[in-house]
Formats: C-alpha cells, sequence, structure tokens
C-alpha cells in the first residue's frame, strides 16, 4: 500500500525520505509517550498503595477482639481520619453472606457513610485472604478514590474480618495530567525538532543532485560544455556518463560533418572536368552539359545544406567567439576583394560569444560578409552586441547600390534555386536564413545609411 | 606569365592547362604536394593556381611552407570544400584568393587577371621595427617570420606606424591617416584598433604615451638587425 502512493516513479525523492522519516519518528514519540505517561502512573498508584497499606496496618493493631466475639477499634493517630470528609478514610467490615460487606465500624472522617465495594469484591477477598487488593472508588465527598481492602483472620475470632482504607487520588490524578500534558507537549517539539533536521539532512544530501541538474541545464543552454563538477562516488558515474553522451554527440556531428565533406568533394571535382569540358564549345550538347551541370551544383549545395542542418541541432553547449570570426572573415576578404579595394570596419566586444558552432557561424557571417564586399562601393561596417535575453544582433551593411524594398523577400527566399547558386549571382542569402533559422535567429534585411544594404542578424549569445 | 597549376584530378588538370595556354599563360603542371612544393621553390611563378585535395601533402601544407621560406607568390586556392571553414584556414595558410569548384574556366581566368594585377604593384622597401615586418607590395606584415593576420584598418594604422616609428604619435593623426573624412569617428576608435594590433603583434611593441598618443618600437634586447 506504500509503495502504491510513496513509492511511485515521479514522486519527489525529498518527499519519499521526508515521509518515511516521519512516520518513524511519529511511531517512536507515540510509544515513548505512552510507555512514560503509563510509568508516571503506575509508581504513583504504588506509592497510595503503600500509604492505604499502613492504614491497614494501623487499623488492624488498633483492633481487638472482645470474649463476645464483636470487634473494637480504637481510633488511630491520624489527624486525617478524624476530620469529616477529610479524603483519608479507613473502615472495619464484615461478609453479610450475601456477597456483600456490611460495616462494623467505621473512621470518623467518614461520619455515617460507607466506602464504595465492587460487587466482586467479597469474592476476590475470599481468594486471597491476607493481600491487599485495591481498586478506584468514589469517595463520601464525590472524591474519586483509591482504595485498598483486605481480608483477615484476628485470634480469637473465628469469622474473618475485612479491613478497609480509601485515601483521595485526586492530586495523584492531576500530576499524572500534567506530567502527561509536559511529556506529550515536549515528546511534540522533539518531533518537529527532528522533523526539520531530516529535512535539512536531505535537502543538504540530495544537493549534488540539483547541482548535477543545474550543471546539465547550463550545458543545455550553451553556458558549459561538459560536466565539470566532482561529484560524490554515488552519482559520479551519472555525471560520467552524462559526458560520455556528450562526447558521443559531438562525435556524431564531427563524423557527419566528414561524410558531407567527402560527398561534396566526391561529386565536385567531376562536375568540374563537365563544365570545363563544355566551356567554349558552342555546340548544343555542350550548352545542355553546362546548364545541367549548373543545376547539379545548386542541387548538391542544396542538400549539402539540409545535412549540416540536420548535424547542427546535435550541437550542445558549443560557443564561438564572435571577435575571432569577425577578425578572420575580415582579413579573408579584404584580400579577396583586395582589388576593388573593400574596407571592412568591424566593431564586437571581446567578450560576445556565440551559442552555436563555430563552423555555422563562420556560414552566416561569411555569407553575408562577402555579399556586402561583393556589393559594395569600398566600405562594409559590421557591428555587433549583445542585447539581453541571451541574444545578440549583427548588422552586416555596405555602401553600395542597396536593394529595393520590394526585392528582399524575393533574395531571401528559403531553399535554392539552382540559379542562385552559380557565382557571380544571387546573394546566397537563403543558406544564412536556413543557418539562423536553425539557431532560432532571425534574419532582416533593410536600407542602410551607408547607401547599400542592412542585413540584421538576431543570434543566441554566450559569454566566452 | 608563368603559372603552376597544381591538380591531381587527369581530366581538369588536362582541360585547366588547354584553357590557361589558350589564353597565354605558360603553365607547368604538377599532380601531387611534393612536385607542387618543389616547383613552386625553385622556379619563379607569377601565381599559382593550388587544388587543396592532393596526394602525398595536402594543399594548404604546401602553401604554408611556401610562405614559411618566404614566397609571396599569389596563390588561388581550388576546392571542393566550400564551408567557410575551409576557406579561412586556407588564407591562414597564405592564399590569395580562392575558387569553390565545381567553377567556370571563364571564372578562374578572371580572377587569376585580377590576382596578376594586384601584385604588380610598384614594388617598395620593407619595412621593419625588430621583429616585426611589414611588405607593402604584397601587404603583408609578420612578427619574428609568422605571418600576421590583420585586417586592412589594422594593416593602415601599422603600416603607418612603421613609417613613423619612435615617434609619438597623436590620436588625432592617426585617426585621420585611418579613415576618410566621411566615415565615423568616434573617440574610441583609436583605442579599439590599438587594442587589437596589440594584440597581434604583442603588447609592448605600441607604447602609450599619456596626454599625447602612442609610439613604436622594437622590444628591448631586439637588434636592428633581426
Amino acid at each position: 500500500m506504500a509503495d502504491g502512493w510513496l513509492f511511485r516513479p515521479g514522486r519527489s525523492l525529498t518527499r519519499r525520505l521526508v515521509w518515511l522519516a516521519s512516520a518513524w519518528i511519529a511511531l517512536a514519540l507515540i510509544v515513548t509517550g505512552a510507555v512514560l505517561t503509563y510509568q508516571f502512573q503506575e509508581s504513583a498508584l504504588r506509592r497510595l498503595g503503600n500509604v492505604l497499606a499502613e492504614t491497614i496496618d494501623e487499623a488492624v493493631i488498633a483492633t481487638t477482639v472482645m470474649p463476645d466475639g464483636t470487634v473494637q477499634t480504637t481510633p488511630i493517630l491520624d489527624a486525617r481520619t478524624l476530620r469529616l470528609l477529610s479524603g483519608k478514610y479507613w473502615a472495619v467490615a464484615e461478609p453479610d453472606g450475601n456477597g456483600g460487606l456490611r460495616t462494623l465500624i467505621r473512621s470518623a472522617s467518614l461520619g455515617n457513610e460507607s466506602l464504595a465495594v465492587p460487587r466482586d469484591l467479597p469474592a476476590q477477598l475470599a481468594g486471597a485472604a491476607g493481600i491487599n487488593i485495591t481498586y478506584n472508588s468514589v469517595g463520601p465527598n464525590d472524591e474519586p478514590l483509591r482504595v485498598a481492602a483486605s481480608l483477615k483472620t484476628l485470634p480469637g475470632r473465628s469469622a474473618p474480618i475485612v479491613f478497609l482504607a480509601g485515601i483521595d487520588r485526586s492530586d495523584i490524578d492531576a500530576d499524572a495530567r500534567q506530567f502527561a500534558t509536559l511529556a506529550w507537549v515536549t515528546l511534540g517539539l522533539l518531533g518537529i525538532g527532528l522533523l526539520i533536521a531530516v529535512f535539512l539532512q536531505v535537502r543538504i544530501g540530495l544537493r549534488p543532485l540539483y547541482d548535477l541538474r543545474d550543471e546539465i541545464s547550463n550545458v543545455r543552454k550553451g553556458k558549459a560544455a561538459r560536466i565539470e563538477r566532482t561529484y560524490p562516488a554515488e552519482i559520479s558515474p551519472l555525471a560520467a556518463q552524462v559526458n560520455r553522451l556528450l562526447d558521443h554527440n559531438q562525435d556524431v556531428v564531427e563524423r557527419q560533418r566528414t561524410h558531407v565533406g567527402n560527398l561534396a568533394h566526391a561529386l565536385k571535382t567531376p562536375l568540374s572536368v563537365m563544365l570545363a569540358e563544355a566551356s567554349g564549345d558552342p555546340s548544343q550538347l555542350a550548352e545542355i552539359v553546362r546548364r545541367q551541370s549548373d543545376v547539379m551544383k545548386g542541387q548538391v549545395d542544396h542538400h549539402l545544406r539540409r545535412a549540416r542542418a540536420a548535424a547542427r541541432s546535435q550541437g550542445l553547449g558549443e560557443r564561438t567567439p564572435v571577435p575571432e570570426v569577425l577578425d578572420e572573415m575580415s582579413v579573408m576578404l579584404e584580400r579577396v576583394f583586395q582589388s576593388k579595394p573593400v574596407e571592412i570596419d568591424w566593431r564586437a566586444p571581446d567578450a560576445l560569444g556565440f551559442l552555436g558552432e563555430r563552423q555555422d557561424l563562420q556560414e552566416i557571417l561569411g555569407n553575408l560578409m562577402e555579399n556586402a564586399c561583393k556589393w559594395c562601393a569600398r566600405k562594409v561596417r559590421v557591428s555587433a552586441g549583445a542585447s539581453g535575453l541571451g541574444q545578440m544582433i549583427v548588422v552586416v551593411e555596405d555602401d553600395g547600390p542597396g536593394l529595393a524594398a520590394d526585392r528582399y523577400d524575393e533574395v531571401m527566399k528559403r531553399g535554392a534555386r539552382a540559379d542562385e547558386d552559380t557565382p557571380g549571382s544571387g546573394l546566397g542569402l537563403a543558406i544564412v536564413d536556413d543557418l539562423t533559422r536553425a539557431y532560432g535567429g532571425r534574419l532582416t534585411l533593410g536600407p542602410s545609411d551607408l547607401g547599400g544594404l542592412k542585413a540584421i542578424l538576431s543570434l543566441p549569445a554566450a559569454e566566452v | 606569365m608563368r603559372i603552376l597549376l597544381v591538380e591531381d584530378d587527369v581530366d581538369l588538370s588536362r582541360q585547366l592547362k588547354s584553357a590557361l595556354s589558350d589564353a597565354g599563360y605558360a603553365v607547368d603542371h604538377a599532380a601531387d604536394g611534393e612536385e607542387a612544393h618543389f616547383l613552386g621553390d625553385t622556379e619563379p611563378y607569377d601565381v599559382v593556381v593550388l587544388d587543396l585535395g592532393l596526394p602525398k601533402i595536402d594543399g594548404v601544407s604546401v602553401l604554408e611552407r611556401w610562405r614559411r621560406d618566404g614566397k609571396t607568390t599569389p596563390v588561388l586556392i581550388l576546392t571542393a570544400r566550400g564551408a567557410w571553414s575551409d576557406k579561412v584556414s586556407g588564407f591562414d595558410a597564405g592564399a590569395d584568393d580562392y575558387l569553390t569548384k565545381p567553377f567556370h574556366t571563364e571564372e578562374l581566368l578572371a580572377r587569376l587577371r585580377a590576382l596578376l594585377r594586384r601584385s604588380a604593384g610598384i614594388a617598395s622597401a620593407t619595412l621593419a621595427c625588430g621583429g616585426l615586418r611589414l611588405d607593402p607590395r604584397a601587404a603583408r606584415a609578420s612578427v619574428n617570420g609568422e605571418p600576421l593576420r590583420l585586417t586592412s584598418l589594422e594593416y593602415r594604422l601599422l603600416h603607418y606606424m612603421m613609417m613613423h616609428q619612435g615617434r609619438v604619435i597623436s590620436r588625432t593623426e592617426l585617426v585621420e591617416h585611418l579613415y576618410d573624412q566621411d566615415f565615423d569617428r568616434d573617440s574610441n576608435t583609436i583605442e579599439v584598433f590599438i587594442g587589437r594590433v596589440r594584440k597581434k603583434i604583442g603588447t609592448d611593441r605600441i607604447e602609450t604615451v599619456r596626454g599625447l598618443g602612442y609610439r613604436l618600437t622594437p622590444l628591448t634586447g631586439e637588434s636592428e638587425a633581426a
């Protein structure tokens, strides 16, 4: 039954541990409380019993049997038994033959009253001569009484005589109640204290699990590449396995890239041969080969991109420094476009990082910046900066002729049209748009105050 | 014009060779990295067309060796790997231009013409400052023989400072030589570029003279003969 809900998978571990501990603590404390209060009451009653036995003994000593067989008892020298309804009483009685007792002599404190006698007492007494039998009763003043009775046979009289002594037990009861209250309150406080201790212990004990959860979440968010901390022996295998899984992911991504690259290499050289063979040949066959090779090239590029995009979504936790990529791209493109010449002015904070793979950022910025270099008159401006909420904005502008606003959609159209990919034609923005979307970013176009096109990228950012 | 064509594919080599010959180049052909390295090292070519995927030694390594030996011949890389990361590693090795396969022969010829036009600039003396060298003809700079990767703005800044080495140059003067009049010149610009150049050539080579500007000096212990 407990397994039914407490151990159901998905239940909080903390709750499970705290529940078990509280059940155990509650049980232990209840038993302890019960034993303590019972013991206290028992020993109080035993003390009362001793007092009563003493009173009975005194009454026996004060009792004499007359020659005619009757008994006489001189009053005991105890002030409480002399004062009326004082709470301490004694009596001498004899069985009346009907299963009851007839009081012969009573203490002054009893007045005309008798000590109440349970119905089965005479029978019990008959079976245990000389032994004190104690029971609870109600006194002449309606006070709770503890009564002891003993059956004695006195010399000179054959019929047995019953001595009774009673004492008010309301003090004892009050003591017991007070003790019980104190005990339960103390145990309750102890229980609460223990529960708090258990809760803290569980929280502290499970701390490494929470840490591990945070680290894994950081990896997912890209704030960390691996699980770095040292964990207790119980969960360090788990951390190691997570790292192995991350490595494996990385491997798969790398392998996929390599395959894709090999495929490109394998297809592109033959295509070059076909293109070169057909170039300069005016025949119709050569024209067809030229056109179809261009179509094939476009198809190859398109499918390579798709494959790369699929491999990409696996890349966890990579961080790429943006200034480095901007620097290498600028150096390279300025060299390529040296005959213009082109001047690229890039600005980015040193700590700005891209939350993704270097190759992808190179692909995105390379295409955008190459495009700007192609169309600019002389100048290309790139500014990057964090925009808060884990995002960054990269703006690439040029001072070229720009583009009419109604053509923005056209040049960003997703997927590759073959003729867009032939060298020198098309803006190559489709691949940038694909990649940016794969990272949950956005590419928008607009006019630049330099005169040309302005491409605005939003991408996930991370500090490096 | 002498050209070295490095390409291992037989058909493509044959086609390119005839296209280049038709365009008026004297063509030498190498089919693997070893042969390419040897030819490039011994013959004075005007331009090189280098395929990256080569037997024996790959194209990037061949290029790196040439550049390390001080060869400044312009090199155009042919590669099937069109990813920007591949292009970047090619340029890091010292390439001047790239062409992704498959390409049109006309495109290749146009690029080669541009490369040759570029390298035909007037030769001027190499500038030196300690271990720092700058070759204005090839627009390349190096530190202790290691090629530097500079953007044109960084190059222009370094060039100006090397022409006026040892002298304190004010920020205003640097801004004027870095930018045309019409470009933005916020006050931080020079600090940004000085910072980047320092990162690339070594922090201590450019000294900040408080309130006056910057000064380029050889490192202490670096002799002029370096």
